[in-house]
């Protein structure tokens, strides 16, 4: 099995013209790429737009990209060197930016918090969000808990995950299935919720 | 839905899924928007477990990226071209190179042939053979005064003229060949020709073609 056929096998129906299957890559990688450009500029809103610009960057350059590398790593590379020009232009005209150059660590996390006032409710789904899956993983089997936490919290193979739990590979394929789709009962019922601002592309 | 279809979107997801199932699920990711909202759920449930604060879990952000790229074009027909060029790139210098060189080396071939044939060229750069043997018996057998026979100054004119054309063919088809092979074809005009050796020189252009292209 090769490492990355996954993504390959997306980036392969872009290259072909299916943009369908570019946003099953942006729903994969877009909580990390935030995470990564948050590194940079801090302000989620801020981190948001510099992400957006990334993957769109990305799948300009898409027909260039012969997968010699991870797809996720030529992504990240994109998304750094977006951060680092997003900065840059931003020391560049500092008035508008004036708030964030002057400022500590806390009144930056204020300002991100100032315009996520803005749409409170996506604060209080966020939360919702967060405290539906804590809950849900909480309520897992021990074996099911642990699958799916070495598997995103630790980034293990399936491999090194069955040598961990001393349990065939379609064991662990089977419980971090199982564990999934038990916290996605729960999530669906967020998402397609009272607030209705569920990400879901159809 | 199907429950095998959702342990291999979730083998799929964790990259765990064979490269021929990846194939097939991946298209039908691409069109079954229930599909993709359970994988869209899937990265959130990750994003949580990794406590990822600071990251909005219901940005809009897949929505912005989809409706930019409505206006763009496809990558289909643009990505077929690259995809073809970088297939033949580590060739076609190579075959560029070979075609030049042989082009070269049959028309040197060729016109070698030629030359002896060609009647004013023969008389003008040797002489006869019986000629050249009546030379020789004189000089070996007339003993009785000394003889200094000198061979006719050959042709060089003559001579010359077809790899200098050659030498401007190859210089005005540099392109298609290499430097080096480039560089060897040109010496060999130069060495196999003793008289033309050191006073041919290609035209001005010609060099500069080579000074440029050698770069």
């Amino acid at each position: 099995m090769s490492a990355d056929a996954s993504d390959l096998s997306l980036v392969r129906r872009v290259q072909r013209g299916d943009k369908g299957a570019f946003d099953a890559l942006v729903l994969k990688y877009q909580h990390k790429l935030v995470k990564l450009v948050m590194r940079y500029v801090r302000n989620p809103a801020e981190a948001e737009d510099i992400a957006q610009e990334a993957f769109i960057k990305a799948y300009r350059a898409l027909p260039q990209f012969r997968g010699d590398s991870a797809f996720y790593t030529w992504l990240y590379r994109i998304a750094i060197n977006t951060a680092k020009n997003a900065v840059v232009s931003r020391d560049r005209s500092p008035i508008e930016y004036d708030l964030d150059r002057n400022n500590s660590e806390e009144s930056y996390d204020m300002q991100g918090r100032m315009k996520d006032a803005e749409t409170p409710e996506g604060l209080v789904l966020t939360d919702e969000i967060r405290t539906t899956v804590n809950a849900a993983i909480d309520a897992l089997p021990e074996d099911l808990r642990t699958a799916i936490v070495l598997r995103e919290l630790e980034g293990l193979s399936y491999e090194e995950i069955a040598a961990a739990m001393d349990c065939p590979v379609g064991t662990v394929r089977s419980r971090i299935f199982r564990a999934r789709e038990a916290i996605d009962r729960r999530l669906r019922e967020v998402f397609e919720g009272g607030l209705g601002r569920a990400e879901e592309l159809g | 839905m199907n429950e095998e279809l959702d342990s291999q979107l979730s083998a799929m997801f964790d990259d765990e899924l064979l490269p021929q199932e990846c194939e097939l699920l991946a298209r039908r990711l691409s069109r079954d928007g229930e599909l993709k909202a359970r994988w869209g759920r899937y990265a959130v449930m990750g994003a949580v477990i990794r406590t990822e604060r600071g990251v909005r879990l219901n940005a809009p952000l897949a929505h912005r990226v989809s409706a930019v790229l409505l206006a763009e074009p496809e990558l289909g027909a643009s990505a077929a071209v690259p995809a073809r060029r970088a297939g033949v790139r580590w060739w076609q210098p190579l075959a560029g190179g070979a075609v030049a060189a042989g082009v070269a080396a049959a028309s040197i071939l060729w016109l070698r042939a030629q030359v002896p044939l060609a009647p004013t060229l023969t008389a003008a750069a040797q002489p006869p053979a019986a000629a050249h043997a009546v030379n020789v018996v004189n000089i070996n057998t007339a003993g009785a005064h000394d003889s200094y026979v000198t061979p006719p100054a050959p042709a060089t004119r003559a001579l010359v003229v077809p790899s200098t054309e050659l030498a401007n063919y190859v210089v005005a088809h540099s392109m298609f060949s290499t430097p080096v092979a480039r560089r060897n074809l040109l010496s060999a005009f130069m060495t196999s020709d003793p008289a033309a050796a050191g006073t041919e020189e290609p035209p001005e252009d010609a060099k500069m073609d080579v000074k440029v292209d050698a770069h």
